[in-house]
């Protein structure tokens, strides 16, 4: 059985012709977290946004659960669309509705299952992230690290076997970033889910982390490949030994 | 009762385990036996997940027992996960009822229209106070701010209110026309259009597509400042809101909109004039009425009114935006609350004019 959730090859990504990335090729495994960090300004979103299908890839491959999203027709785009789950920088949840009412949202639209069923789906992914008591908050009664768990809910809503996140712990303080972490790992751990996550917090990279690529603004392209904690103390390259530890400089 | 649940026991095929099978598991009585038989299951989700949950529930709530046959573990898995009881009490998150009887809405909608004026007036009260300090110290007001929005509420709205003051002029001249003609005095609408359109029509026209087109904008933009949290960012570097960017908008809009009014009566009498060359009357004869029945008090009442109007529609849409609350369809709520907010202020406010016209006798 292959386990590969992700595969890309050769990607080169960029907008209305301009290459941002290139040469990008990596592999996530079923039940890893793989985490693409980086300075600002490297592609980290640009990268994600062209794996989940968001903007077309200039050339190469991306392949979720063995599905091209890029190429493929409507049916394996729709079939890759519905194999993962995504999160953005600020949650992006709907403002105009509730906690509950925006999990429930994937389920109304995808599912047959009668109204009560989508409703117990939603409290149960709610009380996944610690978030049930909530259900009834609108997004704006809630804390940044709230929206950012209601969001995860609301990806996990259709069981997808990825998650991917956009900067999960941007603007949350270390304790609730490392409360995110925590979610992510059992998350990991009881729904066998694989995450790719992209961020440049030091502390959720090592925490989280299975494996990780670092992309580069100047070569545009990943200069380093592995585990967090290998790549800080025995890279060859300067740049990502730093990276790891800033403070050492 | 057996309930078997299937080999990919996911949303596909839990569906209509849901829908056929579980309103049997709620007929269910205190004492029977529910035999949950997970033996076969390779692939499950959420929706199975929600479904041995929901079994649980109704096993407490209807007192019947349950016997699992857990081989792979997928139901001592999930209630390790998840306590059934947690789940126990939905009406906790029903949100309340809303009233929909007429009379409370009727009643809250007068209270919020009520609250709307008010409101509008304290925030007359906050740019008043500004507009002291801008006297006292003119360099803070952002001129080029101002002029932008001028150009944006006056130059940009030109042909809107050009097409709607011709047509306003027109419509009026065939509606009177028709009717005076009867009396062979149909000469009479120059002075008929004259005096509506300086008086009234003018000022009331543009104001309401100011409303519409300006006032709303005010509120969107000031909203989406407020949603990215730029208004907090202005308050904490002492650089109150409502001079920076309330006072130049209310300016903009007040001096524009006598201009504006004074554009829309003359494409107005344009109008009328088409209507009259159709009935045959002398572009000069049409021409010598519309110039007798200019008077200062005429044109100068309507000023006035446009100018109120002005103050009125830039004080709702920048009031609105700065209160909008922080979501995005709060900023479409405070566009929509900006327009009708103007529309009801200049409908009080035309009304109070009328008044104080009979009374004065002008």
């Amino acid at each position: 059985m292959n386990d590969t959730v992700i595969e890309v090859k050769d990607m080169v990504a960029g907008y209305e012709g301009r290459v941002i990335l290139k040469d990008i090729s990596f592999t996530v495994a079923q039940g890893e977290t793989f985490v693409v960090l980086g300075g600002s300004g490297c592609g980290k979103s640009t990268l994600l946004k062209h794996l989940i299908g968001l903007h077309p890839l200039l050339s190469g491959e991306v392949r979720i659960l063995g599905h091209r999203i890029q190429d493929g027709g409507e049916g394996e785009r729709e079939a890759a669309m519905r194999s993962f789950g995504v999160t953005y920088q600020s949650g992006a949840l709907f403002g105009s509705m509730t906690l509950l009412e925006n999990v429930c949202l994937p389920l109304e639209s995808f599912t047959d299952l009668p109204s009560d069923a989508r409703r117990l789906i939603a409290e149960m992914k709610l009380e996944l992230v610690g978030l049930k008591p909530f259900a009834n908050y609108f997004p704006t009664d809630v804390s940044g690290g709230m929206k950012k768990r209601a969001a995860i809910a609301r990806a996990m809503a259709l069981d997808p076997q990825v998650l991917l996140l956009d900067e999960p712990s941007a603007g949350l303080d270390p304790v609730t970033s490392a409360e995110l972490d925590h979610l992510i790992l059992r998350l990991r751990d009881t729904h066998g889910i694989s995450f790719v996550i992209v961020t440049h917090e030091l502390a959720s990279i090592y925490a989280v982390g299975d494996r990780c690529i670092m992309l580069d603004a100047e070569t545009r392209t990943i200069i380093a490949e592995g585990k967090p904690a290998e790549l800080r103390d025995h890279s060859p390259l300067e740049k990502v030994r730093t990276f790891f530890s800033p403070n050492q400089r | 009762m057996t309930l078997n649940l299937p080999e990919i026991c996911t949303v596909d095929s839990v569906t209509p385990l849901w829908k056929q099978r579980m309103p049997e598991v709620g007929k269910l009585k205190a004492g029977e036996v529910l035999i949950l038989d997970a033996d076969s299951v390779k692939r499950y989700d959420g929706s199975a997940e929600a479904l041995i949950i929901e079994v649980h529930r109704c096993a407490a709530a209807q007192g019947f027992s349950v016997e699992y046959r857990d081989a792979v573990a997928v139901i001592s898995k999930t209630l390790k996960i998840f306590n059934p009881a947690v789940f126990s009490d939905h009406t906790a998150y029903d949100l309340p009822p809303r009233n929909t009887h007429t009379v409370v809405q009727v009643g809250e909608s007068a209270v919020r229209i009520w609250r709307d004026i008010v409101d509008v007036l304290a925030f007359l009260g906050e740019v008043v106070t500004s507009g002291l300090s801008f006297l006292v110290r003119p360099g803070r007001l952002r001129l080029r701010d101002t002029m932008l929005c001028i150009e944006r509420a006056g130059m940009d709205a030109l042909p809107i209110v050009a097409l709607i003051g011709f047509l306003i002029g027109l419509i009026l001249a065939f509606l009177s026309g028709s009717s005076m003609r009867q009396f062979g005095v149909e000469v009479y609408v120059a002075d008929l259009i004259c005096i509506g359109l300086f008086r009234e029509m003018g000022a009331l026209i543009t104001a309401i597509i100011l409303a519409g087109r300006t006032g709303s904008a005010f509120a969107a933009e000031l909203g989406t400042m407020k949603v990215n949290e730029e208004i907090d960012a202005l308050t904490t570097l002492s650089l109150p809101p409502v001079l920076f960017l309330a006072l130049p908008r209310v300016l903009a809009a007040a001096f524009v909109l006598p201009f504006l009014s004074i554009f829309a009566v003359v494409m107005g009498l344009f109008g009328g004039f088409v209507v009259l060359w159709m009935m045959d009357i002398p572009a000069i004869t049409y021409w010598q009425h519309v110039f007798n029945a200019i008077t200062v008090n005429n044109v100068l009442i309507g000023l006035t009114k446009a100018l109120t109007f002005g103050v009125l529609v830039g004080l709702s849409g920048c009031s609105h935006g700065l209160h909008t609350k922080r979501s995005a369809d709060a900023v479409g709520q405070a566009a929509t609350a900006s327009v009708v907010g103007s529309l009801v202020l200049i409908t009080i406010f035309d009304g109070i004019f009328s008044v104080l016209l009979f009374v004065l006798d002008i």
